[in-house]
């Protein structure tokens, strides 16, 4: 029973993948029948989640898959986002101008994609994990530049490398805690087992351990655009093209952290969480006051969003630090995010489609032009900006309050300041896109499309979220911060 | 017989840090990629003798392995890459040979600063190389960063990868094998899909 | 007494195999170029004819001129003095150790230097600045180097050092050890003015270091200066022998473990040159810019060696 759950979990989006590779003929058809595919891995990730909402024990299969409430809920997130990219990406209705080469190419990366970041939160071997997210690198990597231009070739390069620096970086941290378990006596075959780790810990020497953690949480938080290594991010993300822009902007900045995560429940069996909630409070502080600060200046839309996902990431860094209140609350706000984040990426690719630009001065009158799309995007960005009624601002609330719990007034307060400016920020260059004249030429009026209805349907689960909470979602949010902060 | 064994290893070690200093001083793409080829040789050959030393057989295994992937494979397409690279014959790098190298000096010694309460608390007769290990990764670190043209930052980034190897070699006679067949492959990938990238900064430049 | 006899005669050995160690390399690298090349004693026939000749010395000359060709004898006899050349158990421990030894040697350059500035030719300053920026990268590298052995030894004394790897030879297996040597090498190469720092054969003024300086000198001050450069070439190559492969010295003053002594020391002069002609047919001159990164490399080097020494013990 276990097995074809994780099989219908990880085989369709691998299946699709290798399927768009070999059927070179019939690229549209592929795309159709991709759109199928994804949602199968939705309902198993649904099913796998509801029985650990439940109190249900992780799903198990051999020694390799282990997939427990943390893990539920991000193959969750990574399903729902990975849906309503492949539903919406070129081939499937919506771009009907995209070449069969660029078809055929997203088709095959962008499964392949799914594939790697599902694999990477249903495995219990870390070693798997870390080839799984560097696997991650390397088939986004190829799918930024889909309009060859020079701006996402070099976007691409720049996200190549310092994405496998940063990498290989958090192999170092990984083989530095091996080593010291190998010297314990464990078992070699389940050595890097997060179970067996998890139980060893107490055998880990302090230092060993806090090095690697500082290798790790450099190398995954290079990932996860966490400050000082997230440059690559604003160029990758705004770079790419939208579907992809949601995936890595609402879920793989978030599987980087469930990564950094994974280790720190180690490292604090260890040496104490002390340790590793300081560093993760300086981190986060630092990456969520350059994320706020750079929104001030963005001058097109998919950086602002792109700056956005960097200053949220920085906001769930600071709330792991907080406690259990704070795990809980972060993430809840992972959660809220994929579903903002992704959505608003979406709508950015119908406006750049009409506008035909990114800039955000030339983008004007969209309430006039596009009325379906203004309305979602504006949704989305209130979101993002943690307006209520949406979950973000409950989450952004809860991390405020944990902070002030965990005795931190000070820098919850800097916390509080920085959401302020980064709330007035988007809000202001939203403003400048609905209102104003739209320039020449650009088609106006919008008939309503599967496409708007889809899309909805994100927004719509966010304002259920911030009323309140349901039930399940909490139950499943409880467990995972049980997972972490036992 | 362990004392001998220790230091073998440490030669070797440190044969491959002085391999990537190499790259500091040369100025050539091919100097490069030759130095990165004699230090995944190095790799390799570490690896047989903590096979037969150790008694740990599978590494024999990852030794070809290392020789064939990173000795052979990965250099070849490297040159392939350079030699469609335009621009002159020489590199640019950020900073001046002897500062990098005074640099990388530097870096090294804290690299043995920061290690000396790792390798007392390892019991392996190989523990004395872990800081020449961790001085490659931090030295490849500062390639990596140092270097304006995408073909040395490559090599920086493989020359990290070696240093991890050879972290893992020395502290643990490497990590599982299933890990190691996924790192291969991703460095493998990561190339070749490096590779695709520089030949579309090549078609998109050239425009 | 026995103690000073041994210590002159080592000495005097150096400075008497010295002009044949040049010839040999000399030849050698003739040899290797296809060349027929001088016998190895035609240096000593240079030297004598030199001596022989006249001296033209410039009007601007001050008194640092005439003292310079002695202090840089007396400098590098002095130097030689403190070398372990056959035997382990140095006297001459108790007079200098590596610190002394580094000291000598750059003393040497510094009145070498300052004899080519006197007479105020463009070439002889010039010479001069650029022995100056050479002799500042290699004397640390050389005193690190040699710093690196001491830090295994735990002495700086060459003769102790010497003995030290001698009865332990796993110190000389390992990197410290190693790297401490190329980076010796590396200075030698810079220190002694060869290929492809310099180029010892060159006549043309631009491209000189060492004997832009030398330009001036004529008859004895000349076959002086000659003398020991290449005194100190033999010192240096001899210094890399022992220190770092000092197997087949005596360990011992007695006469007949002396004897025994004075042919390793033959054979690794004989090497090591062999070695040094191989080096210079191979390699082109380095570009004068180039050279401080050769040295900064180098330096490096001692720097790794001497941090691998200290961190493991």
């Amino acid at each position: 029973m276990d097995l074809i759950v994780v099989l219908a979990l990880l085989t369709p989006p691998f299946a699709a993948g290798v399927l768009a590779l070999v059927l070179r003929r019939a690229p549209a058809r592929v795309a159709w029948l991709n759109v199928l595919t994804m949602p199968v891995s939705l309902i198993a990730a649904g099913a796998i989640a509801a029985r650990l909402a439940t109190g249900g024990t992780p799903v198990m299969v051999g020694e390799v898959w282990r997939i427990d409430a943390l893990s539920a809920l991000l193959a969750v997130l990574i399903a729902s986002v990975a849906t309503l990219a492949v539903a919406l990406g070129p081939g499937s209705g919506r771009e009907e101008h995209a070449r069969d080469a660029e078809i055929r190419t997203f088709r095959i990366y962008v499964n392949l994609f799914a594939f790697t970041m599902l694999v990477a939160v249903s495995t219990v071997n870390l070693g798997l994990m870390w080839v799984a997210i560097e696997a991650t690198t390397v088939t986004s990597a190829l799918l930024i530049p889909l309009h060859r231009t020079k701006a996402s070739v070099d976007a691409s390069w720049k996200y190549l490398l310092i994405g496998s620096v940063g990498i290989a970086l958090a192999f170092t941290g990984t083989v530095l805690a091996y080593v010291d378990v190998a010297a314990t006596g464990v078992d070699i075959n389940v050595a890097l087992h997060w179970t067996a780790l998890r139980e060893a810990g107490t055998a880990l020497h302090p230092q060993v351990a806090r090095l690697a953690f500082v290798f790790l949480l450099v190398g995954f938080g290079t990932k996860a655009g966490l400050a000082p290594t997230h440059t690559w991010l604003p160029d990758a993300h705004s770079e790419a093209p939208s579907p992809l822009s949601a995936m890595m902007s609402g879920v793989l900045l978030a599987v980087a952290l469930y990564a950094i995560l994974r280790w720190k429940v180690i490292v604090d069996v260890a040496v104490g969480s002390v340790f590793t909630d300081s560093l993760l409070i300086v981190v986060g502080l630092a990456t969520l006051a350059v994320g706020s600060l750079s929104l001030l200046s963005q001058t097109h839309f998919k950086r602002l969003l792109a700056f956005s996902s960097i200053e949220h990431m920085g906001l769930a860094c600071f709330g792991l630090a907080l406690g259990p209140l704070g795990t809980f609350a972060a993430l809840l706000h992972l959660t809220g995010h994929a579903l903002a984040k992704s959505a608003t990426f979406l709508l950015s690719g119908r406006v750049l489609e009409r506008f035909g630009s990114g800039t955000i001065a030339t983008t004007r009158g969209l309430l006039a032009t596009a009325p379906h799309t203004a309305v979602l995007f504006a949704a989305g960005v209130f979101a993002l900006g943690g307006l209520p009624p949406f979950g973000l601002f409950l989450s952004e609330i809860l991390i405020v309050k944990a902070g002030w719990a965990a005795g931190h007034p000070l820098l919850t307060t800097a916390v509080l300041i920085l959401l302020l400016i980064a709330f007035g920020s988007l809000l202001a260059q939203l403003h400048r896109m609905l209102f104003g004249q739209p320039p020449p030429g650009i088609a106006q009026g919008e008939r309503t499309s599967g496409a708007v209805l889809l899309l909805s349907v994100p927004v719509v689960l966010l304002a259920w979220l911030g009323v309140s909470i349901p039930a399940p979602l909490q139950m499943l949010l409880s467990n995972a911060v049980m997972v972490i902060r036992p | 017989m362990d004392a001998t064994f220790s230091r073998i290893t440490m030669t070797a070690a440190s044969a491959m840090l002085l391999l990537s200093l190499v790259v500091l001083w040369r100025r050539h793409a091919g100097a490069y990629i030759t130095a990165f080829r004699t230090q995944s040789i190095a790799l390799a050959v570490t690896g047989a003798i903590v096979a037969s030393y150790g008694a740990a057989p599978e590494l024999f295994f990852v030794s070809v392995m290392i020789l064939v992937v990173k000795g052979w494979i990965v250099p070849s397409v490297l040159s392939a890459m350079d030699a469609k690279r335009q621009g002159g014959r020489e590199l640019h790098p950020i900073l001046n040979t002897e500062t990098s190298l005074l640099v990388c000096g530097a870096l090294a010694v804290a690299a043995y600063e920061i290690s000396r309460p790792l390798a007392e608390v390892m019991n392996l007769p190989t523990r004395g190389g872990l800081p020449i290990a961790l001085a490659l990764i931090f030295v490849s670190l500062f390639i990596v960063v140092s270097r304006r043209e995408v073909i040395a930052q490559i090599v920086g980034f493989l020359m990290l990868e070696n240093g991890i190897a050879l972290l893992a070699l020395l502290g643990a006679y490497g990590v599982p094998l299933i890990v190691e067949l996924g790192v291969f492959l991703d460095v493998l990938l990561g190339v070749l899909v490096m590779q695709a990238v520089v030949y579309q900064i090549h078609d998109t430049s050239a425009d | 007494m026995t103690d000073a006899l041994v210590i002159a005669t080592q000495t005097l050995l150096l400075i008497v195999i010295a002009p044949a160690v040049v010839g040999y390399v000399r030849l050698t690298k003739a040899r290797l170029q296809g060349r027929r090349g001088a016998t190895v004693i035609q240096p000593y026939r240079e030297l004598r004819k030199t001596f022989r000749k006249g001296m033209v010395i410039a009007e601007s000359a001050s008194w640092i001129f005439h003292v310079a060709p002695f202090a840089v004898v007396g400098a590098t006899a002095a130097a030689a003095s403190l070398a372990p050349v056959v035997s382990t158990a140095q006297p001459a421990d108790l007079v200098g150790d590596l610190f002394v030894l580094a000291a000598l040697l750059m003393l040497g350059t510094f009145f070498l230097a300052l004899g080519g500035l006197d007479p105020g030719t463009a070439f002889g300053g010039m010479g001069s600045s650029r022995e100056m920026t050479v002799a500042a990268l290699t004397e640390p590298t050389i005193a690190i180097a040699v710093l690196t052995l001491a830090l295994t030894t735990g002495s700086t004394s060459l003769g102790a050092i010497t003995g030290t790897v001698l009865k332990t030879p796993a110190y000389a297996i390992g990197p410290g050890h190693a790297l401490a040597f190329a980076a010796f090498l590396i200075a030698l190469i810079a220190e002694t003015g060869r290929l492809p720092v310099d180029n010892p054969s060159t006549h043309l003024e631009l491209t000189m270091i060492h004997e832009a300086m030398i330009l001036e000198y004529s008859g004895p001050y000349l076959a002086l200066i000659e003398w020991a450069a290449a005194v100190r070439l033999t010192l240096l190559l001899t210094l890399a022998a022992n220190l770092f492969l000092p197997w087949g010295m005596a360990t011992s003053l007695a006469p007949a473990a002396l004897a025994a002594g004075l042919p390793a020391i033959v054979v690794k002069l004989a090497i090591l040159g062999l070695l040094l002609a191989l080096l210079e047919t191979r390699v082109a001159k380095l570009r004068l810019f180039r050279v401080p990164e050769l040295l900064a490399l180098s330096f490096t080097l001692a720097l790794l060696a001497a941090a691998s020494s200290f961190f493991t013990k």
